[in-house]
């Protein structure tokens, strides 16, 4: 962080990133029923330096002085606040001593990382439902505002905010803490924390408007909680394989939309947008989950995920191989919407017909009801045969149920296709 | 080169609003305006609003006032390089001050 002040810019997303870990941080020191306590804090700290910064310029160590000042301000809000009377004393010196440690110190490092850690298997606590779960994390660890987790997630900031006030006051009702999970008990909670990564993950992954970044960073974000558990003494392989999978996942978000914001089938997509620093990312932590027995839905798709990483080309995919590993998938989730996914990939290998058979027990199933993705399946497979106003039906049928704006775009631009070869049927 | 203050004003409590990533980008712009090549100058003044002295009956008395109604304060200022006080003008329409809901007040600053 000393090179920063040279050149005079920040690194990226530090204030975000250090708001997350110094909010971890002092609510550890000031106990998690203080929670609000720690966000203000670290919330005046970023104020004094945006009052001073503009002036002055950036100090030696940014991250460090916004340390210094959050921990002052909280020993000045301990002094102040009656509520603490009895452990004031003992949490000021607590706070004293953190804030004289050196910024260089690899402890204070580790500690910082442990801090964070705690802090998400505590917002993970199975009494705390899991979209308050999502935006507790993203709020405490990740350092996003409530304006912008409503954002992410398409819901009105009042929802957000209501949501948090609830989880923080189930924090202090059932007085939560800090302290690391044991046994059985860290299992399932290891088990909700990758849940709420995951959940956090794909709502970002949705497809999305290109100009709306907070989606992006809402899976870098579940990407960053993800390798710090990874990293970890008690990550397990499906651990692994979660990060692998969203390592693959993200490596490929620049080639997923053009630059008009309209979504790019994977065929098409210029490989050369690849991220190939997260694609390695991506392999080692694929390699690392392979330890052990456990094979867990994380790890079923991160291996299909692999499977098209490792392709240089669309058509070099290995089709059946991939089947394999959606039978497996099947097997551990056998949901429709899986069924689905693999009815594609049954497309590939043995052709549209038997992709149509297998989704065609989907139909009727009240889960798939509003799923877009049905019908503009059955649509790409009836137009692969050349049954075109089947295959405009479908997409038309599609276009009627909830999606966003480039997917829909894209049904429509199929729609479009239907029309042409439809057309070009007539012509030959 | 004639030289111009650009005095901002703002009420502080409008960045409490901002999220941290938000509060980052504000900064970096307004450091940006530091390095400008017709930048020379940039102050912060303390945040805790001062006294004002004035003589009453022929002796000084300081007081807390006078504010205004809203919450604005004097928060610092630039100085500026400019052929003109219009150019001047021109230049500080760029600045960050004004996206965040603050004002400039541009003064040329005489002898310099």
């Amino acid at each position: 962080m000393t090179a920063a002040s040279e050149t005079g810019s920040l690194l990226e997303h530090l204030f975000r990133h250090q708001a997350g870990r110094m909010v971890a941080h002092l609510t550890r020191l000031l106990g998690p029923a203080n929670i609000d306590l720690a966000e203000e804090t670290v919330q005046e700290a970023m104020l004094r330096a945006l009052q001073t910064w503009p002036y002055e310029g950036l100090p030696e160590n940014a991250g460090a002085w916004l340390f210094r000042v959050a921990h002052n301000a909280a020993i000045d809000a301990v002094r102040r606040n009656r509520l603490l009377n009895d452990k004031s004393e003992a949490i000021v010196r607590e706070l004293s001593l953190s804030a004289s440690v050196p910024a260089d110190n690899p402890d204070l490092e580790e500690q910082l990382r442990d801090d964070e850690l705690r802090m998400i298997f505590m917002c993970c606590h199975p009494d705390i439902s899991r979209e308050s779960s999502v935006a507790l994390s993203l709020k405490t660890v990740g350092g996003f505002s409530v304006r912008e987790i409503a954002r992410a997630f398409l819901a009105e900031d009042a929802a957000i905010a209501q949501r948090l006030v609830r989880a923080k006051s189930q924090i202090r009702e059932q007085r939560l803490t800090l302290d690391m999970p044991r046994g059985g008990e860290l299992k399932d909670r290891l088990a909700s924390v990758l849940d709420v990564i995951y959940f956090m993950f794909n709502e970002g992954y949705t497809a999305h408007e290109g100009q709306d970044l907070i989606r992006r960073d809402l899976c870098s974000e579940a990407l960053r909680l993800g390798c710090l558990v990874a990293a970890s003494s008690i990550a397990i392989p499906s651990v692994h394989a979660l990060v692998a999978l969203m390592a693959f996942q993200v490596s490929r978000l620049a080639a997923r939309v053009d630059e008009a914001g309209d979504l790019v089938p994977f065929e098409f997509q210029d490989h050369k947008l690849w991220d190939q620093h997260l694609i390695g990312l991506g392999f080692h932590h694929f390699d690392q989950s392979m330890a052990g027995d456990e094979i867990s839905e994380y790890h079923v798709q991160a291996a299909i995920a692999a499977t098209y990483a490792r392709a240089p080309e669309w058509h070099a995919v290995d089709w059946p191989m991939i089947l394999g590993l959606y039978d497996q998938f099947l097997a551990i989730n056998p949901s429709p919407v899986v069924v689905l996914n693999r009815a594609v990939v049954v497309g590939k290998v043995q052709g549209p017909e038997e992709a149509l058979a297998v989704i065609a027990p989907l139909e009727n199933n009240s889960k798939l009801r509003s799923y877009y993705l049905l019908p503009a399946v059955r649509g790409h497979l009836l137009l692969e045969l050349g049954r075109n106003n089947e295959a405009a039906a479908c997409f038309s049928a599609a276009l009627e149920r909830p999606c966003s704006e480039p997917e829909r775009r894209f049904l429509r631009r199929k729609l479009a296709d239907c029309e042409r070869a439809t057309i070009l049927g007539q012509i030959s | 080169m004639p030289q111009y203050m650009l005095l901002l004003h703002g009420d502080p409590a409008g960045w409490v609003k901002l999220s941290p990533e938000d509060m980052q980008k504000a900064i970096e712009k307004y450091m940006a305006w530091t390095k400008k090549p017709f930048t020379r100058d940039s102050k912060r003044l303390a945040d805790e609003p001062g006294r004002v002295i004035r003589s009453q009956g022929g002796k000084p008395k300081a007081t807390d006032g006078p504010y205004s109604e809203t919450k604005e304060i004097l928060a610092g200022y630039y100085t500026i390089e400019a052929a003109s006080y219009d150019e001047a003008v021109k230049l500080a329409l760029n600045h960050p001050q004004l996206e965040y809901g603050g004002t400039v007040e541009i003064r040329q600053v005489y002898g310099s």
